[in-house]
This record gives C-alpha cells, structure tokens and sequence, in this order.
C-alpha cells in the first residue's frame, strides 16, 4: 500500500484517484482475505484443483513441443528418409527393397538442393562380444561415409566413417555411448577389437550421447560401413532399403519431398494410378504425427480443464453471494461512512482476485505432483514459466469474471438496508 | 406549533453559522398500491455547535429523518441545505462523497468491521475521504484515548464491551471532522450506567463545539441535549428553540 502510495504522486489525478481507490480496496481486501479463513480456504482449494488440470495440460502441450523440437533435431530438420517398398500394401517379404543404385545416383545428381544421398542397410539380431562381455544388439546400420554429417551426430572420441572404408569394406565399427560402456565399462574403446556377428571388428569411435534430448535407444546405435555390410552379410548390392537425403534450404521440406516422389515415380515407370513403392518421410511429417497426437490431447484434457475451471469459479461466485450477504452490515458501514459504489466493487474484486491468485499457487503444486507421479513415454509433462503465467492469467480471469456479480450486489446495497439486516 | 423559521435579512450574518436547513421536507414512500406519507413537511434549522435531540415514538418518522440527515436516504420535496450547499438533488456518488467529508455516524449497533482493530476501525473513514490526514494513525489514536479506550487500541471488536465498541464507533465519527454527528439510539444496546458515559462523551464533544444530532426515543437521553425537537406523525410537534 506504500508502494502504491508512493507511485500514485508521480501521477495524472485522475490516475491518483484510481491507485487510491485500488489501494485502499487492496488493503481492504487483504485484511478480510485473512479474517474469513474459512471462505478463503474453501475457495483457495476449489480454484486449485481448476489451476492444477488447467497447468496439468498446459505443461502437457509444453512438454509435447519440446518433443516435437527434439524429434525433428534428431531427425534433421533438413532431412527426408526415403523407405523402400510401399508401406501400406507390400507383400511380406516382397519389393522391399525398391531403391536401385541408380536411384541414389540419379537423387544426388538430379534432384535440386540436395546435396546428401546416403543409402543404408540395416541387419537384425547381432552379437557383440569383447571378451567376456557380451551385447545383442537387434539392428546393426550400415552407412555410407561420413555418417557424422548424414545424421548430425558429433563423435565424442575416434573418427567418422572414412571414404577408404567405404571403398575397401573396413571391418571398423561405431558405438553409441551406452553400447561402448556396456562392452568397455571405462575403458577407452577407440582402437579395441570386439566381435560382431563372429567376425572381428575395429572400434574407429564413439558416438556422442542423445540419451537426454531424444530416446534412450539412439544411445545403443551401432554402425558398421554399408559396404562391408553388403561383404559380410551377404546382402543385395543393387538394392538398398532407405536413403537419407539431405537438403539446403529446410523453408521447402514439402516441395523436395514431392520433388522425390515424382522423380522415384518417374524411375520406378510408375504412371497414373499405381501406388508408390516407396515411402518419403521428412520432419514436417514427423511433426503432423506428433501434432495430431497433441491436438486430440490438448480437445480432451482442454475440455477437462475448462470444466474444472468453471466448476471453481461457481464455487467461488456463489461463497462470494454468501459472503455478501453475510457482510451486509460492513457493506452499510462503509457505505453510509462514504465508500463509493466502485471503492466496494473494488474491494471484492480484490478479496475474489487474491483468493485465486493463491489457488493459482496452490493449483501449480498439485499439478508438478501430477507431473511427476504421472509420466508419459510419449510426452513429459514440464512446468515452464509459461505454464506459470498461464495458470496466473488463468486465475486472476476466474477472479475477475465469477467475483463480478457479487461484487456488483455488494456495491449495490442501500446503506440503510445493509445496515438493517443483522442486528447486534 | 412548528417554528416556521425563514430568515430576515438581519439574521444574514447568522446563515454561515448554519449547519443544516430543512425547508418543508416530505418523504413519501410507496407500498403496493399505496403511498405512505412518513414526512409530511418538516422545517427546522441546526446552528453550528448545537446538540439537538430529536424524539418520537417508532414510527413517528424520526429515524426517516435521520437517514435523510445522514444523506442515505432523499426527501421526496423540499429543500435540505447541509453546510450552505443544497444536497436534495445530487446523485448517488456525489451524496456518498458529501457523506464522507460532512457526516459522521453513531448507530445504535455500534457497526464496527469485526476483522478490524478499534485503531484501525476509526480510521475507516478516511478511506473513503477527500480529506487526507497525514498522521491518521495519530489522530486515530488520539481519539481513542478521548474516549478512553487508549489502551485498546490492537483490540478487536470482539473483545470489546458494548460500551467500549459505542467508544470507538464515537472516536470514528469525529475522525473526520465532519460538521455533523448524527447518532441513532446510540444507548439502544447499553445499560443505564455506560449510557451515562456514552452521552457524557458526547457532550463534552459538543462543549467543545461539534455539532450533534441525536435520534432517541428516551427521553432520559433526551435530557442531555440542548435542544428538543418531538415529532409527531411526520410533522414537528414542539421544538425547544436554539439555544446559544
């Protein structure tokens, strides 16, 4: 109230007034706040459990978009992955493998603002062995040179994929991060030999960890060169299950997926009606999904936390009606003592506004217990300052609009009659 | 008979002294169908300094009248001049902010905020006051030990006598310095001992020159004023006169 006090003198007096007036019915409404604790418990709780689902979602939607974020940084932003075989009416087992040689070659040289083309292969169920520690790893990559670049994945020790490699079908291998410590523990895996699938291998690096930002899984990749893949493995040469494309400007992701589209349509000679026996994905696709996903979240839990909100904001209109007419001789009082209309409004406003400002407070611990008891795999719900000033906003709204009408009734009560209707 | 007072131009020098002026004040009000007449003329004028008791039977008008004093209540006709300013025709808003700066009130409830110390409780109208106090909080506390009740001042009304919470509402009426103090049954809730003490305080405030106006139907509480003005079925019935 000093404070207010001391800014109201640097103002316009019709400003003045209103801080006065503000003040005062702050002031006011504070010590009632503290004297009616059994109203101010009740409402503070009610407005809470609004807050708490109304925060509950909010972080929700956060935590969805920080994934969203992640996902299409793992993924690349200016990336697209071209699967083979059509994935909604392929034969098991069948023209899985659609993406020539030719394709990858005719994608790097003809398709505009690509400038990687990097196919690679995968192989299912491998064991790694240093030793006497072992690790069965369910897919094994293999990848063209210069893997760091193609997936935007930094090494934390040794070297890249080297294009001698590619060439000479090195028997060399990358590690993600917990795939080195459950074969090497502490030790410095770079230059060891382990045993993939019986063959034996060299360590050349290990892959930085993506364990925090993205899933736990990108941490158990293992990477061999796609050439040796082919070699050891005994796989088709000319045939390639994915490409990972890489393009200049990510503004366009839409149009180099239908670039590729029509040009794959063009070499596969798929005219007219035939589906595509191939499949684009990139990072707008992955964020549709997500969003998809995020939007049915954000209908339910929205319509939730409405209701939930309204529900409080009842609750705290009709204590506020009981408490109006409870009061009816403070009302008289500070009316016949010369309080203006408004000065009263003003005071339940603000009596309404600090009950839910704390249920504001109350409603965002509920919901971080939410949040951490609750826990999502596809979503992590966090709480950002966003989600604070969201839940405030929130509160001081339901304040303003439900503590409204009674607040109007208060300041509008005929001082005599206010005065008449509880005797000492 | 009622004093028809209108004054010669002799007397002029007297109108800045005066506090109230009621000229043929009606009050009527309307029940169903039917208009009840409470006021039916009332016309008297209060000097600056006076204390005027006015007495009657319930529903003789007097409390009305009171309320219409007190400006929480409009004639239905008829002129009321407080302070020199006519007030019959403002409005809402502008009667509330006469209220605060020209009134002070004594109700028979006493009517103090129960969350609120007995300091704090005569402070109140300066919340809603154009005059500002510099040092309230020592005004407020001056006051209290006026009536005595300087140790109490942290008291909540709860834990104050009735005649002790009629102390603070009489501290809180002159917080202010209104012109006029207008007391309702201010000894309606009191034995006969601290209604002594009540109208003792108040006339000792009146000795030192503020204007009172009181609403009784005792007569025994009558007696401490100086002047006596009995209504009667909305009309003034006798009135004792000024008294200098």
């Amino acid at each position: 109230m000093t404070a207010i006090a001391a800014i109201s003198h640097k103002l316009p007096p019709q400003a003045r007034v209103w801080t006065a007036l503000l003040g005062t019915a702050l002031g006011q409404a504070w010590r009632a706040v503290l004297a009616y604790r059994l109203r101010s418990v009740f409402v503070t709780v009610a407005v809470s459990l609004g807050i708490a689902s109304l925060s509950v979602i909010t972080a929700t939607m956060e935590g969805a978009n920080r994934r969203i974020d992640d996902m299409v940084r793992i993924f690349g932003p200016d990336a697209a992955f071209v699967r083979g075989g059509n994935m909604f009416s392929r034969a098991v087992g069948q023209r899985t493998r659609t993406i020539s040689v030719g394709d990858v070659n005719e994608l790097r040289r003809s398709l505009p603002g690509v400038y990687i083309a990097a196919p690679l292969s995968f192989r299912g169920s491998v064991s790694l062995v240093n030793g006497s520690r072992n690790y069965q790893k369910d897919m094994v990559m293999g990848s063209t040179e210069d893997f760091c670049r193609t997936w935007d994945w930094p090494l934390a020790q040794g070297r890249d994929i080297s294009v001698a490699d590619m060439e000479r079908g090195e028997s060399v291998v990358l590690l993600g991060m917990e795939v080195a410590s459950e074969l090497f523990g502490d030790e410095n895996p770079v230059g060891r030999g382990i045993l993939l699938a019986k063959t034996p291998f060299t360590v050349i690096g290990v892959l930085s960890s993506r364990g925090s930002s993205g899933s736990d899984e990108m941490d158990y990749t293992v990477a061999i060169p796609l050439s040796t893949m082919i070699k050891r493995f005994n796989q088709d040469r000319h045939y390639f299950q994915n490409v990972r494309l890489k393009f200049e400007d990510p503004q366009n992701m839409d149009a180099h997926a239908a670039n590729v589209t029509s040009l794959l349509r063009y070499l596969h000679g798929l005219d007219g009606d035939r589906p595509n026996d191939f499949s684009v994905v990139t990072s707008l696709d992955i964020q549709r999904f997500i969003n998809l996903i995020k939007n049915g979240l954000f209908i339910f839990l929205g319509i939730t936390a409405l209701a939930a909100m309204c529900v409080s904001g009842f609750v705290l209109a009709n204590l506020f009606y009981i408490s109006v007419s409870e009061r009816g001789t403070e009302i008289g009082l500070r009316k016949a003592l010369g309080a203006p209309g408004l000065a009263i409004t003003l005071q339940f406003l603000c009596e309404s506004v600090l009950l839910t400002l704390g249920g504001a407070g109350l409603g965002v611990i509920w919901g971080m217990i939410i949040g951490l008891t609750v826990t999502s795999t596809l979503f992590s719900i966090e709480f950002s300052p966003f989600v604070f000033v969201c839940s405030l906003l929130a509160a001081v709204l339901v304040g303003i609009v439900f503590g409204l009408r009674p607040a109007r009734r208060a300041a509008g009560l005929e001082p005599i009659s206010a005065l008449k209707g509880q005797s000492a | 008979m009622p004093k028809q007072s209108r004054k010669p131009a002799q007397e002029r020098s007297q109108e800045r002294a005066l506090v109230v002026r009621l000229a043929d004040l009606t009050r009527t009000f309307r029940q169903a169908d039917q208009e009840v007449r409470v006021l039916k003329g009332i016309s008297f004028e209060v000097r600056r300094g006076e204390f005027v008791a006015i007495q009657g039977a319930s529903g003789s008008g007097k409390s009305t009248l009171l309320q219409i004093l007190g400006l929480l209540d409009r004639a239905s006709d008829g002129l009321y001049e407080l302070d020199g300013q006519n007030v019959s025709s403002l409005d809402d808003e502008a009667l509330s902010a006469r209220r605060a700066d020209t009134t002070g009130f004594v109700f028979q409830n006493f009517y103090l905020i129960p969350y609120a110390t007995a300091l704090e409780n005569v402070m109140l109208p300066g919340l809603y006051s154009g005059k500002t106090h510099k040092r309230g909080q020592e005004r407020a506390a001056l006051l209290l030990e006026d009536v005595g009740l300087g140790d109490r001042m942290d008291f909540l009304p709860a834990r104050l006598s009735g005649g002790q919470q009629q102390r603070v509402a009489l501290a809180r009426a002159l917080y202010n310095e209104p012109s006029l103090i207008l007391a309702d049954e201010p000894t309606g809730q009191l034995d006969s001992q601290t209604s002594r003490d009540i109208m003792d305080l108040l006339n000792k405030f009146n000795r030192e020159g503020q204007t009172i106006i009181l609403v009784t139907h005792d007569a025994e509480t009558a007696a401490y004023a100086g002047r006596r003005i009995l209504i009667k079925d909305g009309l003034i019935d006798s009135d004792s006169g000024h008294k200098p």
